[in-house]
Order: structure tokens, then C-alpha cells, then sequence
């Protein structure tokens, strides 16, 4: 049993070692962030089935609000959705025309048909951002082979890109977090961008050509590079003040629960070797320094012109 | 008048008998306080989609620290601070260690002055801590900046700050009544 004078010290002791611990903790991060994540994606995979059952009620009263809404207003939802049934007719034949013309010209080009990317399909656990970063947790099941790198849309376009791996859960760095930067294509004037996201709604557009200018609406697409494919819908370009394009995304950023990430594979395409390029073997700096083969010859005296002096 | 013994002591003749229940249902209300934040931070890591979420896990953390205390410092240990503290980083993804080391601090404040906080009244208190609440807001935006190696925005510091300063006279009327009530461990 300690004493009471020990049991003082200890007491007094306790919060300094604590926060010290916490120090640690603050240095851990700073120089081994993935170890601390990692641990945190366990607790998350751990918890995953609690979080469905937690939004399970909001979700229901969400499905709920829907039907009473609709219902509420029978005839013009039954119009509106007749409209846009025609206008989807339309489109529809429009797109089986282009995709019969578009399989013509491939054949008769000899086009190489790409590879089909593998998907899963996940819902979003929960929303980890915190106040400095836009990140999700997608819960997309055991035996996943889903990798770091790899690229995840929603119904509509590009949300970002899987930065960490559990064993059921995956993290998405979401396109307007303040460490994203995804190459794009401008669709008009078919310049290259880069899109930085600023923790805003709408991620901006730099490194654009100062010569093209991104025009207000046009298309923004994915550039290819690395795992990340070329052609990936991102939004569409937006001035929000004079010389500060942003791209207004097609994903519904606020809104996330059914995301697909996609595994484009590792780019192969490597360049092949340029014929005539040889790579040059470098010679030893100083021919002579070494050991002489014939050492028979009597040591020679420093010539001018040589080095040495 | 030391605020952690608010209650009258009972003379040890009327004093309920100390059975297993007992101590048990006294445990139970001592650690309301530390469950509560467990809990709070647990349930907000849900994807509910509820604006500033993330910051209310922080929210929530402080206020209760800060009540406990220095209101009933035997409901709040260093120690149950420390494991709440590694609950709200385990269910955050925020720079690590960063909402511990808010907790520790504030609770090593409102620990060390609980007599002082005692005697003064609501508004001092308060205002006490809003001023530790910034400074710890702004710990963790330099904190983020540097490992971002980035000027980042300040404005969703503030706004954490200004959630947490905001809610902290509800969760002090709440806790008031706790600790008459379900957190008092002398009504077990």
C-alpha cells in the first residue's frame, strides 16, 4: 500500500505524464500519419454495421418526406415525368444511333478495344472530413480489392480518389478537399488544367494555358494519367469572380450515399526504348590513376598539360 | 464552499446500505459525464449529414471537461479525460493527438482553478472558456497548416469555436440538472 505523501506525487504526476502522452500522440501523427489512420479505419470497420443502423430511421423518415411529397401533388409530378420521359425517348435514340456510328468507325479503324475497369460499389459509412479536410468512408465489403489510387464516381461524375484501405472499409478524398489535384481536360478548347480543391463547394481550375482561357460552361473532363483515366465527367467550368475559374462538379458532393470505385490499373504504357538512343558508359574521370597494366615502364615524370600541379 | 462537495455529507447512521448495486448504480452516475462524451462522440461520427458535425464531436468534449471538472472534479479524472480524449481522435479524422491535448489542457485549467471558477459567476466562466477555446481552435489550424505544409483557411476553426462557445449554456443547464440528478452519485 503507498503512503499518502506517494499517493500525492502520483496524483500530481498523472495529468503531466498524460499530456505528455498526448504530445507524443500530436509527433506521432505528424511524422507517422498512415499508422494513426490506419487504427482509425479499424474502429470505423468495427463500427460500420452500428452507423446503417444509426441512419436507418433518418433514412426511412428521408424515403417517407419523398412519398408524402409526391403525393401531395400527383398530377404535375405524373407531367413532369412524362416530359421527361419523352425527352429521354429522344435521347436514348440519339444515343444508340451514336453508339452504332461510333462502333463502325472503331472497327473500320482497327480501334483496340480498352480494358474494362473492375468496380465495387460501396455506401458511404460516414462522412469524415472534419472541419479541415472533405473525405467519406465507403463500406464496400470483405474481400475487396480495391486499391490506393483509385477512382470514385457517383451517379453523375468524379468524387475523388481512395487514399486509404481497410480490410472493409475504404477512404475517398473527395476533389474539393484542399489536398486534391486532379488533371482535367477543358472540352471546347481542349487545354490541359489542373483542379485544386479549396475545401469549397466548387474546386478552381489552375495552371490553365494564359493563351485559352476555360470558357464559361464548357465541359470538364478527366485527363488521362497514371490510374486516373482520361474522359471521367467532372462538371462544368464556372467564373465566380473575373479571373477565377471553378468547375462546378456533376457529383453531388453534399448528398453522397451509393459511390462506385473504379480500378482503372496500373498505366503499362510504357514508351518504348527510341532507336538509336545507346546509353553512353561513362569513363573513369582519370584514366592513369589506377595501376598501370605494364608496370615494367620506369615511373614517368608529370607532364605539362596533365593535371597534377 | 468547495463545488465538489455540494452535496451535504449524510451521517454515517442514515446512510443507505453499501451493497453491490449500490456501488454499482454510484459508478454508473460518477462516469455519466466521460460516457456521455463517448457516446456523443460515437453517435456524430454516423453519417447523419448534419452541418458541423465534426465540430460538435469537439464541442461537446470540451464543455463536458470543462463543467466536470471543476464542478465535480470525482466524475472527471485525468485519466477518463485521457481515454475520452482517444475515443474522440479514434472517431475523428482531424490532426492527431490535436483534441487530446485540448482536453488535457482545459481540464488541467478548469482543474487546477476550480475553486476561483467556483466563486465566479456564469458569464466570467464563460468567458474563460471561450478565450481557451480559441487558443485551441487555433492550435489545431497551425497544427493542420503545418501538416499540410499550407496556409489554410482559418474560417472552419472559428466556426468550431464559435459552435463550441455557442452551445456551452445549454450543455451547462443540462449538466446542472445531471448533477443534481442521474450524474450524482450520492442519490444512488
Amino acid at each position: 500500500m503507498l503512503s499518502i505523501h506517494a499517493r500525492q506525487v502520483l496524483a500530481k504526476a498523472v495529468l503531466p505524464i498524460l499530456i505528455l502522452l498526448a504530445v507524443g500522440l500530436v509527433l506521432l501523427g505528424l511524422v507517422r500519419r498512415p499508422a494513426v489512420d490506419g487504427v482509425r479505419l479499424m474502429a470505423t470497420d468495427f463500427m460500420a454495421p452500428a452507423y446503417h443502423g444509426l441512419v436507418w430511421p433518418q433514412e426511412r423518415a428521408k424515403v417517407w418526406l419523398t412519398d408524402l411529397r409526391g403525393a401531395t401533388d400527383l398530377a404535375k409530378e405524373n407531367a413532369r415525368l412524362r416530359d421527361e420521359n419523352r425527352a429521354l425517348r429522344h435521347w436514348y435514340d440519339v444515343a444508340v444511333a451514336l453508339a452504332a456510328e461510333n462502333g463502325r468507325l472503331k472497327k473500320s479503324l482497327h480501334w483496340i478495344p480498352e480494358t474494362v475497369p473492375q468496380y465495387v460499389t460501396g455506401r458511404v459509412t460516414r462522412d469524415d472530413g472534419g472541419p479541415y479536410s472533405r473525405a467519406v468512408l465507403l463500406d464496400v465489403g470483405s474481400g475487396h480489392d480495391v486499391r490506393i489510387g483509385d477512382v470514385a464516381l457517383d451517379a453523375a461524375g468524379l468524387l475523388g480518389r481512395v487514399t486509404e484501405v481497410g480490410p472493409h472499409t475504404v477512404r475517398v478524398l473527395m476533389i474539393n478537399d484542399d489536398a486534391s489535384r486532379i488533371p482535367v481536360t477543358l472540352g471546347s478548347s481542349h487545354s490541359d488544367a489542373i483542379m485544386a480543391g479549396d475545401d469549397t463547394a466548387s474546386p478552381c481550375l489552375i495552371f490553365y494555358p494564359q493563351d485559352h482561357h476555360p470558357v464559361e460552361g464548357e465541359r470538364v473532363e478527366t485527363r488521362g494519367q497514371s490510374t486516373m483515366p482520361a474522359g471521367l465527367p467532372v462538371g462544368t467550368v464556372h467564373y465566380s469572380a473575373p479571373n477565377r475559374p471553378v468547375v462546378v462538379p456533376d457529383a453531388d458532393l453534399d448528398r453522397l450515399d451509393i459511390v462506385r470505385v473504379f480500378d482503372y490499373g496500373d498505366d503499362d504504357s510504357h514508351a518504348p526504348d527510341a532507336p538509336g538512343r545507346v546509353r553512353v558508359k561513362k569513363l573513369p574521370q582519370n584514366p592513369l590513376t589506377g595501376p598501370l597494366p605494364f608496370s615494367w615502364l620506369p615511373n614517368l615524370p608529370d607532364m605539362p598539360g596533365r593535371g597534377g600541379q | 464552499m468547495v463545488a465538489e462537495n455540494s452535496t451535504p455529507h449524510l451521517h454515517s447512521a442514515v446512510e443507505p446500505k453499501q451493497t453491490f448495486r449500490r456501488a454499482l448504480d454510484m459508478a454508473a452516475r460518477a462516469a455519466m459525464p466521460s460516457l456521455f462524451i463517448m457516446f456523443s462522440a460515437i453517435l456524430l461520427s454516423a453519417p447523419f449529414g448534419i452541418p458541423g458535425q465534426a465540430q460538435l464531436q469537439f464541442g461537446i468534449a470540451m464543455c463536458t471537461v470543462w463543467f466536470w471538472a471543476y464542478s465535480r472534479p470525482r466524475s472527471m479524472p485525468a485519466l477518463a479525460v485521457f481515454l475520452c480524449g482517444l475515443v474522440v481522435e479514434i472517431f475523428s479524422f482531424g490532426p492527431p493527438g490535436t483534441v487530446l491535448l485540448s482536453l488535457l489542457v482545459i481540464y488541467g485549467v478548469s482543474h487546477h482553478w476550480r475553486y476561483g471558477l467556483s466563486r465566479l459567476g456564469f458569464i466570467a466562466g464563460w468567458l474563460i472558456f471561450s478565450i481557451l477555446v480559441v487558443l485551441a481552435s487555433f492550435f489545431q489550424w497551425a497544427l493542420v497548416c503545418l501538416h499540410a505544409v499550407a496556409l489554410l483557411s482559418p474560417i472552419p476553426g472559428l466556426f468550431q469555436a464559435a459552435l463550441t462557445i455557442g452551445i456551452y449554456p445549454s450543455l451547462t443547464a443540462l449538466f446542472v440538472w445531471g448533477r443534481r440528478t442521474f450524474a450524482n452519485p450520492d442519490q444512488a
